[in-house]
Parts: structure tokens; sequence; C-alpha cells
């Protein structure tokens, strides 16, 4: 059998693995074993699990993960996400829909210091959904704002998506960091006016709060001071230089330590829940790592990549009509894997064909991430529909998703606004010098 | 079995401990790093290899309790909507594929640290030698297996 048949037959084997519900890590390290060992021998086979793993855990640039992860979650145990949700609810409370645009700006402020979507919606989900319910919004408006605007987090820098992305391809974690800003203000934007739509068409849907004076305004700004510091200091040190990734994630967490000290909200027993927090997500996140750099190397192995970039490249249609049928396929794939599985999954075979057809490796990025965000929302494996309905425990998962749907729509709409304008995306990264 | 599987608890948490401190040690290393390099022009000789090392500690030193709250990403839909005898036989497969990874993985992982070991390799600044950490996540892969043997066996007697 050649090594392409034998490539085409493990990621098939692999799919199936998935779907038996076997860990995403588990089952591409797993398979990428087997199938090294059907193409070279056992003992290669052997010798790529044990120096994977160790030179994967020890990877100083994949150090950039625990150093993130533990940034958001001292943040969420700072209270930070409470601040942020009551400074945009005293801006925006009095509007129609009012709470379920503060909570959209408030996911876009935390994705700012969080870089996972799940993290956000829950972090936010907690906060918000309580206070719409006291004020009589729809169900499907509250739960589905809250589930969809959480995608913001891996959107809007930092980003764990962009870190692992920019790890496999080799591209700079600052640049991606800095593309994804004006496509996370446009989304957040997006989802504000689609909320301002649903309830001009229907009041009843989210019915306007109290109005608040200028003195609660400008003292619910006080709030956002913080995140804006922090981000400005994390984002910033990288723009210029000052720091690696690594350095930028561990600034970042000291500086949510420090607010969360000077707040005198962070307790000893919230940091060990945040750490304990940080570490589950961290182990999570890099066995998938693991599993995709051993499967990888099977891939290799088949040169399956190669071939598909030439077949790819030499198809006689326009390379943005490919791109679209790419995103399709993204799209779909996102429908029943979890974001990060489907990325270390595909990018190794997909990455040659997106460089072959001409594209900007960046612009890729911020795309793939989009489309896999519209994943975390969109069912059967919507995750963030599930933590929604984790804290929202009453309502049903079908009126999580029908309200749902209307965000969605500025989902695609902000796919195919960056694929007219790749500008948006490439513009800020094209300034930065790490 | 109950002693079994609270002794599996035991080493799974005691591990993450070490994963804790491996955490807030890294943390700190890296910001004393930037401090010394920003502010006295002298970075920490071998920081990035020591940070690198640590992450050793914080991964594969957490994977135990992780699996332990069944904390790694799976695929649900499917398997969820079959009926119960079918899930039960699919989980059973899969904690046995699981199983045999996480040995494979101890096996070739202890055998890689003495090849380490005997060779005497070492880091290039600090001269850290690598077969302990490679020793640790051998020992961490053996925990791993325990907890899915545990897993596994509740799968079985659960009826």
């Amino acid at each position: 059998m050649s090594p392409v048949v034998v490539g085409i037959a493990g990621v098939v084997v692999l799919v199936v693995v998935f779907l038996l519900r076997m860990p995403v890590g588990f089952a591409m390290a797993f398979m990428g074993f087997v199938g090294i060992s059907c193409l070279r021998s056992v003992d290669v086979g052997f010798s790529v699990l044990a120096r994977d793993i160790f030179h994967c855990f020890s990877s100083y640039s994949l150090t950039v993960i625990p150093m993130f992860v533990f940034m958001g979650s001292l943040a969420a145990a700072s209270g930070m996400s409470k601040r942020l949700y009551d400074a945009s609810y005293s801006l925006l409370g009095k509007l129609r829909g009012g709470l379920a645009m503060a909570t959209v700006a408030g996911c876009a402020g935390f994705a700012a210091i969080c870089g996972s979507t799940n993290a956000t919606a829950a972090a936010m989900g907690k906060v918000a959904l309580p206070e719409m319910r006291r004020y009589g919004y729809a169900d499907s408006l509250a739960t589905g704002c809250v589930a969809a605007a959480g995608s913001l987090g891996i959107l809007i820098p930092p980003s764990t998506i962009f870190i692992i992305y920019g790890i496999m391809t080799g591209q700079s974690i600052g640049k991606l960091f800095l593309s994804g800003v004006f496509p996370g203000l446009i989304l957040a934007s997006l989802f504000i006016g689609v909320v301002a739509l649903l309830c001009w068409r229907n009041p009843a849907l989210g019915p306007a709060g109290i109005p608040t004076s200028w003195k609660e305004k400008m003292r619910g700004l006080v709030g956002v001071l913080e995140t804006l510091a922090l981000f400005t200091f994390v984002i910033m040190g990288l723009f210029l230089g000052w720091f690696s990734p690594t350095q930028a994630g561990g600034a970042g967490a000291v500086g949510a330590l420090v607010i969360g000290l000077a707040t005198r909200q962070l307790t000893w027993q919230r940091f060990l829940g945040a750490a304990t927090e940080a570490l589950r997500i961290t182990c999570m996140i890099m066995f998938i790592v693991y599993g995709a750099t051993v499967f990888g190397h099977f891939m290799a192995v088949t040169t399956i990549p190669i071939v598909l970039a030439d077949w790819v490249a030499g198809l006689p249609i326009p390379s943005m009509a490919a791109m679209a049928v790419i995103v399709f396929m993204y799209l779909v794939g996102g429908c029943f894997m979890d974001a990060l599985a489907l990325i270390t999954l595909t990018i190794p075979i997909m990455y040659p064909v997106v460089l072959a057809l001409g594209f900007d490796p960046i612009w890729f990025g911020v795309i793939v991430v989009l489309v896999t965000g519209m994943g975390v929302i969109t069912p059967p494996v919507g995750v963030n529909v599930y933590v929604t309905k984790g804290i929202a425990e009453n309502v049903s998962l079908e009126t999580i998703f029908k309200g749902i749907l209307p965000f969605l729509g500025a989902q695609v709409a902000t796919v195919g606004i960056l694929m007219a304008l790749p500008q948006i995306a490439t513009f800020l990264p094209s300034l930065a010098s790490y | 079995m109950d002693g079994f599987e609270r002794f599996a608890r035991f080493l799974s948490s005691w591990l993450n401990w070490v994963a804790g401190a491996g955490l807030v040690a890294m943390l700190a290393l890296v910001v004393i790093d930037i401090g010394a390099a920003k502010l006295f022009k002298w970075p920490i000789p071998g920081g990035i290899e020591m940070v690198g090392f640590l992450g050793v500690v914080v991964i594969a030193f957490s994977i135990a309790q992780t699996q332990v709250l069944r904390g790694h990403i799976d695929v649900q839909f499917l398997v969820v909507r079959l009926p119960r005898t079918a899930r039960k036989a699919i989980s059973c497969v899969v904690y046995l594929c699981g199983m045999a990874l996480f040995a494979l993985l101890a096996w070739n992982s202890y055998a890689f640290g003495r090849a380490l070991w005997v060779s005497g390799e070492v880091s290039m600044t600090q001269e850290i030698p690598f077969y302990p950490f490679v020793f640790g996540i051998a020992l961490c892969c053996t925990a791993v297996f325990l907890v899915l043997v545990v897993q596994l066996l509740r799968e079985v007697v659960r009826g």
C-alpha cells in the first residue's frame, strides 16, 4: 500500500476513534504511533512516542500556553469579569437589550485578558445571566448572546488558538495576536448590532434597564481601566518587542495577580482554584498538541500535505473559490470537533495548501480562528452552548441554539468582510516588530 | 478495589501538587528573568532551558489528575445517542486503548531516560541532565495508566 493510502486510512480511522469518545489528544498520539509503525517500523513508532512527549513538554516556545492560561484564570479569580460587566452595564443598561449588549462588551473586554472561548462564556455567563433573568430578558437572547460572545475569547488577543496556530506554522505569535484585534472589534460590534435589531423588532426580548447617572457611568469606567492597562501592557510589550510571548504571558499573569491583591478579591483559596484550573486547561491543551505532533509526523511520512498542496494548486479554479471550499470544510468540521482539535489535526495538512494558493498565512490564521469560533456555538458539539447550559440549567439546549442563530449570521458576515478586505487582519501585524 | 482507587487518586493528587509548584516556579522564573534582563541587562543564565524543564513538570505531572477529573476533550455527540450496552462496550475499548498508549509511553520514556542517563546528555548552558525529567514523564504516564485501570474497572462494575 502506498504511504498516501495509508495516510488517508489513518485520517478516517482517527475520525472514527474521535467519534467513539476517545480523548482527542490520546487518539491522535495513538493513531500517529500506529501509522508510523505501519509505514516505518514499531521501533521508530516507540522512539517517536517517547521523544515527542519530552520535546513537546520541554519546548520553551510552548511554555507560552501555561503563562497565558494562568493569566486568564487569575483575571477571573480576581473578579475582573464582574467589574467589566458592571462597567458595560452602566453605559448600555438603559437601552433596549442593553444588558445583552453589556454582556457582549464585557465578553470582548474579558477576551482581551483571557484566551479561551469557554472560559470567557463561563466567566461572563455567571455574572450576566442572573441579571438578564432579573430584568425579564428572553432566555433565547440571554443564553444565545453569552454563548456567542464567548467565541470572542479566541479572536481578541491573547488567544490559545492563535498560539497553537503560530507554533504549528512558525508564524509570529505577536503578529497573530495583533491580527485578531480589528476582526474581534468588528465581530463584537456586529453582535451588539444583532441585539439592537432583535430588540427593535421585538422589545419584549430585552426590556430596557434602569438609567444610570454620569457619576455611576464614570465609576463604572474605572472597572475597565485595570483590564485596559493589563491588555495594553501585554500586547504593547509584544508589539514593541519588549517581551517574548512566554514573557508577555508571565508579565500578564503577575499583572492579574497584582490587580487581584490590590482589589482584595484574590484570596488564597481563589488563587489555588485559579492555579488548579490553569493546570487542567494547560494539560488538556498540551496533550492535544503532543498528540497532534505525533500525528503530524505520521502525516509527514505519508507525504499527504505535499501531494494535496500540489493537487489544489493545480486545480483550474480561482484561488478564492478554493479558499471558500476550505472555509466550508472548517465550518462543517467545527460543528463536530473542538476548535483546538480541528486546528491541530488539519493545519499540518491545510497550511501547505494555503501557501501554495498564495494566501497570507496571518490572514488565514484569523479566518481559521473565526470559522472554528463558529464551531463552538453550532450543534451538535458547540462547547460554549454546553457551558451556558451548565449555568442556565433550566433553559433547554434547543432554546440556546435558537438564540444563537442570529449571532451566527454576524460571524458569517465577519468572515465575508475579511475575505473581501484582508487588510483588516493584516494591517496591524505589518506594523509589528516581533 | 477501593484501596487501589484511593492509591491512584492520592498519587494523581500528589503529582498535581508538584505540577502546581512547577507552575508557580515557572511564573517566578519568567518574571525574575524579565526584571534581570530589562533592569540589569543580565538575563538569568540558562533561563530559557530552565523554563522548558519546568514545562515538563507542569504538564506531565498534571496529566493524571486531569484524567481523574475527565478534563481531556472528547467528542460526545455520537456515543451518548447509543444504547447503554453499546456505550459501555465502546467505553471499555477506549479505556483499553488509552491504557495501551500510556503503558507504551511509560515504558518507552523509561527506556529513553536510561539512554540519556548512560550517554550523560545535559542542557547546553546550565548543564542540567535531561534524564530526571524523562523519568518523571515515565512516572506520570504510569500514574495515568493506573487511573485508567480504575476508571475501566468502575465502568465494568457499574453494571
